[in-house]
């Protein structure tokens, strides 16, 4: 009997001993970390990366677009041309990975309300190969009721924003995006499409600690099953911009070139009609700042 | 008179001879680093190329501003800065536990800003250190 005793009390302390060895493995088990600074700041140019600034950051956002550039030196190459774009916004960080942000804009007065959430971010060890960001707005175009016509509603003013957003970090110098977005206005000019699906590539390449340079390009699609009507009027123009970026500890300054006036997205992939030709681009630049709580 | 008038001279010279002093004395006040930090070990190494590589980007982008490129104190900010920006080519500050180093560089005390909050991973951190270890006078 002493044996068996002797037995049952072995097997129950090696059975504890097990599962001690097995929690001192879970406890040893290396974390895989997002991977460092994949991109500057939130957006390329006008195009949003994966970044979210961590928990509790405030961040500024200037983001000015000047006039075109084919008047050459008699505007300063459109930094003197009247009807410049200018927004202000401010994106709060909730979580790491997700913010929400408040912005106002002067062309067409939009005031949007944007929100940021990044579930599954690259790592370091390649156990998430790479980041998924979800991004999405809705703004309010806030000019007078008589832009909309007769039979205006509230819900006139009303257009939407979504994007899926995957890009991979490839080296400590090359990072690219590519994207699928889905905008919606309320209320467009007649025979012009409620809906639109583009497609958004960017990259950045980084030629020193500080310094970048940024590319992106948005391409509105011309899909006929989805589209309200037979033929395509005035469908929207791809736009493009080419920039460099220096980022410091609580900012990021980006200057570029760029063929779309919009700064919210849903403009670009709904309403530019600029030519993707040199007459048409025109300088803009973003600012951030950011405060940490 | 006269006596009293060089008795308010000889004192209103004592006085800002005092001031002078004190706004030295300022300067090169000493750190108040806690033991917890005195005795923290850096767990890498100048040799970790990868690691000094790290410190160097973090360093650009984080300290530069005002500590130069090589670390001489002398970053485009470091005029509209009183306190001593220090010299991290130095043997005086290579001298130093790395724990105090990074007491300093993280925690802070007045114009020297905490960064506990902008350099979140302790990797970066420890790699900006390291970086600093590497920097030679130009």
């Amino acid at each position: 009997m002493k044996k068996y005793l002797y037995t049952l009390v072995l097997a129950l302390l090696s059975s504890a001993m097990l599962f001690a060895q097995e929690e001192t493995e879970t406890v040893e088990k290396v974390v895989d970390k997002p991977v460092r600074s994949p991109w500057e700041s939130g957006t390329i140019v006008n195009h949003h990366t994966s970044v979210t600034q961590q928990k509790n950051t405030l961040e500024m956002v200037i983001n000015h677009r000047f006039g075109v550039v084919e008047n050459g030196i008699s505007d300063v190459f459109g930094i003197m041309a009247p009807g410049a774009n200018i927004r202000i916004g401010f994106n709060y960080s909730i979580l790491d990975n997700l913010n929400v942000g408040f912005g106002t804009n002067s062309q067409k007065k939009y005031q949007d309300f944007q929100a940021k959430y990044t579930p599954f971010r690259q790592t370091r060890q390649n156990t998430m190969p790479v980041s998924v960001t979800l991004y999405g707005n809705a703004a309010i175009d806030a000019r007078e009721e008589t832009v909309f016509g007769t039979d205006y509603a509230f819900s006139d003013r009303m257009s939407y924003f979504s994007e899926l957003i995957v890009d991979r970090k490839f080296t400590d110098w090359i990072t690219l995006k590519a994207s699928v977005n889905f905008t919606h206005y309320n209320a467009v000019d007649s025979l012009m499409d409620n809906d639109k699906i583009g497609v958004g590539f960017g990259g950045r390449v980084k030629f020193s600690p500080q310094s970048s340079l940024t590319f992106e390009l948005g391409i509105p699609l011309q899909i006929s099953s989805i589209s309200q009507y037979s033929t395509f009027t005035k469908p929207p123009k791809a736009h493009m911009a080419i920039g460099y970026e220096v980022s410091t500890s609580t900012h990021a300054f980006q200057i570029f070139l760029t063929n779309g006036l919009g700064i919210l997205n849903q403009e670009l992939y709904m309403h530019n009609q600029a030519e993707m030709d040199l007459r048409s681009f025109r300088f803009g630049f973003n600012i951030t700042r950011l405060w940490n709580f | 008179m006269k006596k009293i008038k060089v008795r308010i001279l000889s004192g209103s010279l004592l006085v800002l001879f005092g001031l002078l002093l004190m706004s030295f004395v300022q300067e090169k006040k000493p750190w108040d680093v806690p033991a917890k930090y005195q005795s923290m070990k850096n767990p890498q190494s100048v040799d970790d190329a990868s690691m000094v590589k790290l410190g160097k980007m973090m360093y650009s982008k984080h300290c530069k501003s005002c500590h130069g490129n090589f670390g001489e104190g002398n970053g485009p900010k470091a005029r509209s800065i009183d306190a001593d920006l220090g010299d991290f080519t130095s043997a005086e500050f290579k001298a130093q536990k790395d724990g105090v180093i990074y007491y300093q560089s993280f925690v802070g005390r007045d114009e020297m800003p905490n960064f506990e909050k902008k350099i979140t991973d302790e990797e970066e951190r420890w790699a900006i250190v390291t970086y600093m270890h590497t920097l030679k006078k130009k």
